[in-house]
């Protein structure tokens, strides 16, 4: 049985604004504190479907090298799989999906992901990837921006 | 064939929304452009096919629509238009409510797909996405905010 994990929230900035801020597939750890150091693999660009970026968890907490599997800027989507990290999950798939709240002009986002969990643990690593990851995302996404 | 698209945060758990806006007879009681609604040939109103029958308050108008989708996983519905006295044709619309778990309110969208048949398409554009939808997710909020 998958498990499930979405986190949403409202980010205070148009959607043309935290999209280009979250669109760079290399980019995740200039604003998120939970990871540090970021590159492309192969020197592929990081809005090159298919490319491969690899991350630190901040504080020594490993490696992720994840694939981006879509990337859309019609509909302000990417999605990607992970595969390989130190974290307790097989047939890792995310997505991270902005939608315009046309009133006042901000933005909703909401991250989804779907895995298995290979420890047992699910409330851990839904607690780890929903709170952790894609709400803190969002919290410092919206400090950032905030008006 | 033109676009509206409109979307706002109600203050309100998204099952609560939900409970409000799959309710395909009850647009009188949150609506403050609706005046009587009625389901046609005493059917129920979560049932797929059905048709409302409801009037406007300012000019007493007669608008008829027909369910056509009613997902409460996706918490989704589409209805067309078959009658009203708007210059519109080829009218469907869909309302979705999706839950922002950060502060556990709710990111409602209402857009419609349509053909202006007289007049300046803008105008009706406008017309719908201000005084129909946006209308009713303030008068929505208003309804359901938490206190």
């Amino acid at each position: 049985m998958a498990t499930k994990i979405c986190t949403s929230a409202v980010i205070d900035a148009p959607i043309e604004v935290v999209w280009a801020k979250v669109r760079d597939f290399n980019n995740m750890p200039q604003w998120h504190p939970k990871f540090s150091r970021s590159h492309i693999e192969g020197g592929a660009l990081s809005d090159e479907v298919g490319c491969v970026r690899n991350f630190d968890i901040a504080g020594g907490g490993g490696t992720i090298r994840e694939r981006l599997l879509a990337l859309s800027d019609t509909e302000y989507y990417f999605r990607y799989c992970i595969l390989t990290s130190p974290l307790p999950v097989k047939d890792y798939v995310a997505q991270l999906t902005l939608y315009p709240i046309t009133m006042g002009n901000k933005t909703f986002g909401i991250w989804i992901a779907e895995c298995e969990v290979t420890n047992g643990d699910e409330a851990g690593l839904i607690d780890a990837v929903g709170n952790g990851t894609f709400g803190k995302a969002f919290e410092v996404l919206n400090q950032y921006f905030a008006r | 064939m033109v676009n509206v698209y409109r979307s706002a945060v109600i203050d309100a758990p998204a099952d609560k929304v939900w409970a409000l806006v799959r309710d395909f007879n009850g647009l009188p009681k949150w609506h403050p452009a609706i005046g009587k609604s009625e389901i046609e040939g005493g059917l129920p109103g979560d049932r797929v096919g059905c048709v409302r029958r409801f009037t406007l308050k300012e000019d007493g108008g007669l608008l008829r629509e027909k369910l056509l989708t009613l997902s409460d996983s996706g918490r989704t519905l589409t209805y067309n238009i078959l009658v009203s006295p708007m210059p519109v044709a080829n009218y469907v619309a869909t309302m979705r409510v999706t839950p922002i778990t950060v502060g556990n309110q709710s990111f409602a969208e209402w857009w419609a797909e349509f053909d202006v048949t007289s007049g300046p398409e803008h105008v009706q554009v406008k017309d719908i996405g201000d005084n129909v939808f946006v209308v009713g997710f303030a008068a929505m909020n208003r309804k359901l905010a938490k206190k």
